[in-house]
C-alpha cells in the first residue's frame, strides 16, 4: 500500500515542458531517492507535491485521498512537509519564531502566544538534530548549515507522514549530515515516507531503498537501489548513449598563437577557488558542472560583475587591473550573454532596436547626441544577420519568442565585434529550431576568430560545440578533456561530488 | 526542560539593549534635555514637559501603525491627508451649522471612516498588487482634495464641548490623549510580541519568498496592517484636532513625513523585517522635543524652518547608520 502517489503529473512554464506525465509512488517507512541532471524536473515535482505549485494535469493522492493541490498550508496539515533547497528561513527572526511562524501555538484563541511552550519544543527539536546554538539570535546571523538545520527543524515540528528533502546536505558539513541521517532513520522507523533528492550518489545508495530517475521532465524509471550500480544510475540519468555529432570537421587549432584569455589562480570565496584556464582565438571552451558549482560566478567575475579575491586575468596579453569593472572589460572587447535572459539580458518592454543598440550607444552617437539613422542601419543589419524574426525593429522585446530574444542578446554584442564571448546557458528555454540557429551562430563567431567561453547544463550541446571542456565541482576545476574524447558519463562523473567521510 | 540556552539569555539581552536604537535615543534625549535646561531652566517646567508629551501623542499613535507597515517592507505616505479628511468630516459632523450629530456618533463614524480608508489602501496594495508608494502617493493627493471639498474654502469654529473634551480634558491628572497613546503602545506591544499576527508581519517583511513557501497568508496580513494604520490615524485625529478650537483644511499637512521620520529614526529598517516599538516611541519624543527646543532657543520665525531641516538630517542620518551597520555585518 503506497502512502503518497503521484499520477501522470505534467507542468509547463511558458513554452517549456518541465514535467510530462511523471508518476511516482512512495511507500510508508521507506526512503525513496529522486535523481536527475540539472533541469530534469526534480524541483518542479517537489514544488507540486508540497503544494507550492499546481500541476497542469495529473493527480496526487495520500493514502488514496486526493491532496489539495497548490495550497501549502493545507498540504502541510495533512502531513506532507517539504524542506526546499533554499532554506525557508526568516533572517530577522530568531530560531523559535522561525520554527513556529504560520502555525503558532497560542492560548485564549490566538490572542496570547504560548512562548514558553514553543521555546521548549523548539529546544527539543534542535537538540534532537544535534544543534546547540542559541535560539535567540536572529537566524540571519547563523551559518548556512545552521540555517539549513533550522529549516529542517521547521519541517520536523509538523506531525508528518511524508517528508520531502531537496538536496538537504548541499550546504551541510559531515557532522551535521550525520545527525540529519540519524533523524531520517528515526523517522523512517516511525513509518514516515521520505522523498530524498540529492546529487551525492553515495548518499542515495546508502540511504534509499528505491530510486526514481527523472530525465528531461520524464520518468526514466524506478529501481531498487540494491540492483543498481553507480555507473548504471549515471547512465540512466544521462539517457541512451547519444550519437555524438562530434566536430571532426574542426581542425585542431594552432596552439602557437597567444591565448585571448588567460586566468591564473582566480579565487572568490566561497564560490570558487584555484581557477586556471586559457582560451585561444577561434576556440570554444566548455564549462560544465552542476548548478551551484560556480560556473556562472566565474563568468560574472571575468566580466567584472563580481569582485575577485585573488588571481590574475590576462586579456590579449594585458593584465586586468585590480578592481576592474564591466566598463573596462567591455572596452577591451569582452561580451557576456547572461544566464537569465529575461531579467539580465534584455530590457523587455523596450524595442528590438533599443535592445540591439544599447551597448553601442556611444559609438552610434555624434557630437549632438544620438543619431536616428545609424541606429536604424545598425539594427536593420543586425536583425538580418542574426535572423531575428520580428514584426518590426520597433516591436517590444517581450513580444518575441525565447529563441529570437536570445538572438537579440547575442546580436547586441556582435555589433561591437568582441574578442571574447562569455555565454551562460545560451539556449535555455529555447525551442529546438532556434537552438540549432543559435548553435550555428556560436560556431560562426568562433570561426570568425573570437574566443568563446560556453557554460551549459545541456550536455549534448556542450559536447557538440566545445573544443575542450572543463568540469567544475564545488568551485574547483575537476578535470579537462578534449571534446572528441569526452562523453556525458565522464562529465557527470566529474561533476558529482565525491564520497565524503560522513558516510564512511 | 532544562536547556543550555537559558544561561546565555541575560548576557545576550544586555548586549542587545546596547545595540538597540532605543537605548541610544534614550541617552541622546536626556543629553539634549540636560543641555537645554542649563541654558533655560524653564524648559524643564512640568507644564512644558506636558505640552511636549501632548504634542507627541498623535504622532506616536500613528507611528505605532506605520512601523508595522515599514516592517512589512511597504510604505504609507497618505496618513497626513487621511488626517485632513478625518478632521474635516468630524468637524462637519459635529458642527451645529452643518450636520450637528452627537459627539458620540461622530467619534464612532470617524473611527470607521479611518479604518475604511486604510482598508482601501490595503486592498489596492495586497490584493491588486499595486506598489504601496504609488497607492499612497495617489491617496495623499486625492484625500487632500476631498478635504478641500468638505471644508468648501471655510473653516469650522463651533466644535461642541463634548468633542473639545477629547483634546483638552484630562483624567487622573493626565490629558486624555496621553491615556489613548499609552493604550495604543500597550496594545501594539501585545500585538507584536504576543500574537501570531505580529510574528507573521515580521516574517513576511523579513523574507517574502520564504513566507510564500511557508504558506503564510501574505495578502490578508498586509490588508489588516494598512486598515489598522487607518484606524490609528482616526484615533490620532480624534485626540489632536479638538485641542484647537478651529478645523481648517490644512490639518495633517506634512504629518506623513514626520511619522516616517520618527519610525525610521527609531530603528525600523526601510527594507522591512526589523523594528522596535521602544525605539520608535523615543524617536517621536526626540523629534517633538527638538521642535520645542528650537522655539526655546528664541530663533523666532526661523524655528519652524530649522525644525524641518533637522528632521531631514535625522532621517538621512538614521538611514546612513542603518546602512553602515548592515554593510559591517555582511562583510
Amino acid at each position: 500500500m503506497s502512502a503518497l502517489q503521484a499520477k501522470q503529473i505534467s507542468r509547463s512554464y511558458g513554452g517549456t515542458r518541465a514535467l510530462s506525465e511523471v508518476s511516482i509512488e512512495l511507500l510508508p517507512g521507506s526512503i525513496h531517492a529522486l535523481c536527475g541532471e540539472n533541469g530534469a524536473g526534480k524541483s518542479t515535482l517537489i514544488k507540486i507535491l508540497s503544494g507550492v505549485e499546481t500541476p497542469d494535469s495529473g493527480e496526487v493522492t495520500l493514502n488514496g485521498q486526493p491532496i489539495p493541490l497548490g495550497r501549502v498550508h493545507a498540504v502541510e496539515q495533512i502531513g506532507i512537509v517539504a524542506v526546499h533547497q533554499e532554506p525557508v528561513v526568516f533572517p530577522h527572526l530568531n530560531t523559535v519564531d522561525n520554527l513556529f511562524v504560520g502555525r503558532e501555538q497560542s492560548k485564549v484563541g490566538g490572542l496570547w502566544l504560548n512562548k514558553k511552550g514553543m521555546r521548549e519544543q523548539a529546544c527539543q527539536i534542535m537538540h534532537s538534530l544535534g544543534e546547540t546554538f542559541s535560539l535567540d539570535i536572529p537566524v540571519g546571523q547563523l551559518s548556512l548549515a545552521q540555517r539549513q538545520m533550522v529549516s529542517m527543524g521547521r519541517a520536523l515540528l509538523q506531525e508528518c507522514r511524508i517528508l520531502i528533502l531537496d538536496e538537504p546536505t548541499a550546504s551541510l558539513s559531515a557532522r551535521e549530515s550525520k545527525s540529519l541521517f540519524a533523524t531520517m532513520d528515526r523517522l523512517q522507523q516511525q513509518g514516515v515516507g521520505i522523498l530524498y533528492v540529492s546529487h551525492r550518489l553515495e548518499e542515495v545508495f546508502q540511504l534509499a531503498q528505491q530510486v526514481t530517475i527523472l530525465r528531461d521532465g520524464q520518468c526514466a524509471g524506478t529501481q531498487p537501489t540494491s540492483s543498481l550500480s553507480r555507473s548504471e544510475l549515471i547512465r540512466m540519468m544521462v539517457g541512451r548513449p547519444v550519437e555524438n555529432p562530434s566536430r571532426q570537421q574542426k581542425k585542431t587549432k594552432s596552439k602557437s598563437d597567444k591565448p585571448i584569455l588567460k586566468i591564473r589562480g582566480m579565487r572568490r570565496d566561497p564560490v570558487f577557488q584555484d581557477i586556471h584556464l586559457e582560451i585561444h582565438a577561434g576556440e570554444i571552451l566548455g564549462l560544465s558542472g552542476l548548478v551551484g558549482a560556480g560556473r556562472s560566478e566565474i563568468a560574472r567575475a571575468i566580466f567584472g560583475l563580481d569582485p575577485v579575491d585573488e588571481g590574475e586575468i590576462w586579456f590579449e596579453g594585458r593584465c586586468l587591473p585590480e578592481g576592474f569593472t564591466i566598463q573596462d572589460t567591455m572596452a577591451m572587447g569582452m561580451a557576456m550573454v547572461p544566464e537569465d535572459r529575461q531579467r539580465e539580458g534584455l530590457v523587455l518592454p523596450a524595442s528590438v532596436e533599443d535592445n540591439l543598440t544599447l551597448p553601442s550607444l556611444i559609438e552610434l552617437s555624434g557630437w549632438m547626441g544620438m543619431h536616428r539613422k545609424p541606429r536604424h542601419e545598425a539594427s536593420r543589419s543586425l536583425i538580418e544577420q542574426m535572423g531575428i524574426k520580428t514584426a518590426s525593429r520597433a516591436s517590444s522585446a517581450q513580444s518575441l519568442s525565447g529563441g529570437n530574444q536570445q538572438k537579440i542578446v547575442l546580436g547586441k554584442w556582435v555589433y561591437r565585434q568582441p574578442r571574447l564571448f562569455i555565454l551562460d546557458e545560451p539556449t535555455r528555454g529555447v525551442d529546438v529550431g532556434a537552438k540549432e540557429e543559435v548553435h550555428r551562430m556560436i560556431e560562426q563567431l568562433a570561426a570568425g576568430g573570437s574566443a568563446i567561453l560556453l557554460i551549459s547544463s545541456d550536455m549534448p550541446e556542450i559536447l557538440r560545440l566545445s573544443d575542450r571542456i572543463l568540469t567544475l565541482c564545488q568551485g574547483r576545476i575537476k578535470g579537462e578533456i578534449a571534446s572528441h574524447e569526452a562523453t556525458q558519463e565522464i562529465l557527470l562523473q566529474w561533476a558529482l561530488p565525491e564520497e565524503r567521510d560522513a558516510l564512511s | 526542560m532544562k536547556d543550555g540556552f537559558q544561561g546565555l539569555r541575560l548576557g545576550k539581552w544586555m548586549l542587545g539593549l546596547l545595540k538597540q536604537r532605543a537605548a541610544g535615543l534614550f541617552c541622546f534625549t536626556f543629553l539634549a534635555l540636560g543641555l537645554v535646561s542649563l541654558i533655560n531652566p524653564a524648559f524643564l517646567a512640568w507644564g512644558n514637559l506636558r505640552d511636549i508629551a501632548v504634542q507627541a501623542a498623535p504622532v506616536c499613535i500613528i507611528s505605532c501603525g506605520l512601523m508595522l507597515v515599514l516592517v512589512l517592507g511597504e510604505i504609507d505616505i497618505s496618513v497626513g491627508s487621511m488626517m485632513g479628511v478625518l478632521a474635516a468630516s468630524m468637524g462637519a459632523m459635529v458642527s451645529a451649522t452643518r450636520w450637528g450629530l452627537s459627539p458620540w456618533i461622530a467619534v464612532i463614524l470617524t473611527l470607521i471612516l479611518g479604518t475604511l480608508m486604510g482598508a482601501l489602501n490595503g486592498w489596492l496594495i495586497a490584493y491588486l498588487r499595486v506598489p504601496s508608494i504609488m497607492v499612497t502617493l495617489g491617496m495623499l493627493t486625492a484625500l487632500r482634495g476631498v478635504t478641500e471639498v468638505i471644508m468648501g474654502g471655510t473653516w469650522i469654529t463651533d466644535l461642541p464641548p463634548g468633542i473639545r473634551y477629547l483634546g483638552t480634558g484630562s483624567w487622573m491628572g493626565l490629558p486624555i490623549c496621553l491615556w489613548v497613546c499609552a493604550g495604543v503602545i500597550v496594545l501594539s506591544t501585545w500585538l507584536i510580541h504576543r500574537t501570531p499576527l505580529g510574528r507573521r508581519i515580521f516574517a513576511i517583511g523579513s523574507q517574502p519568498r520564504a513566507a510564500h513557501l511557508a504558506g503564510l497568508p501574505i495578502q490578508r496580513v498586509k490588508f489588516l496592517v494598512f486598515a489598522w494604520t487607518g484606524f490609528l490615524t482616526a484615533l490620532a485625529t480624534l485626540v489632536s484636532v479638538p485641542q484647537l478650537s478651529v478645523v481648517d483644511s490644512g490639518i495633517g499637512v506634512g504629518m506623513e513625513l514626520l511619522v516616517v521620520t520618527c519610525v525610521v529614526v527609531g530603528g525600523t529598517s526601510v527594507n522591512g523585517g526589523t523594528g522596535h516599538l521602544s525605539g520608535v516611541v523615543f524617536a517621536v519624543l526626540l523629534m517633538t522635543m527638538i521642535s520645542t527646543l528650537l522655539i526655546f532657543m528664541k530663533l523666532g520665525e526661523n524655528a519652524t524652518y530649522w525644525s524641518r531641516a533637522i528632521q531631514g538630517l535625522f532621517i538621512l542620518g538614521a538611514i546612513l547608520l542603518d546602512h553602515l551597520v548592515r554593510s559591517k555585518k555582511s562583510s
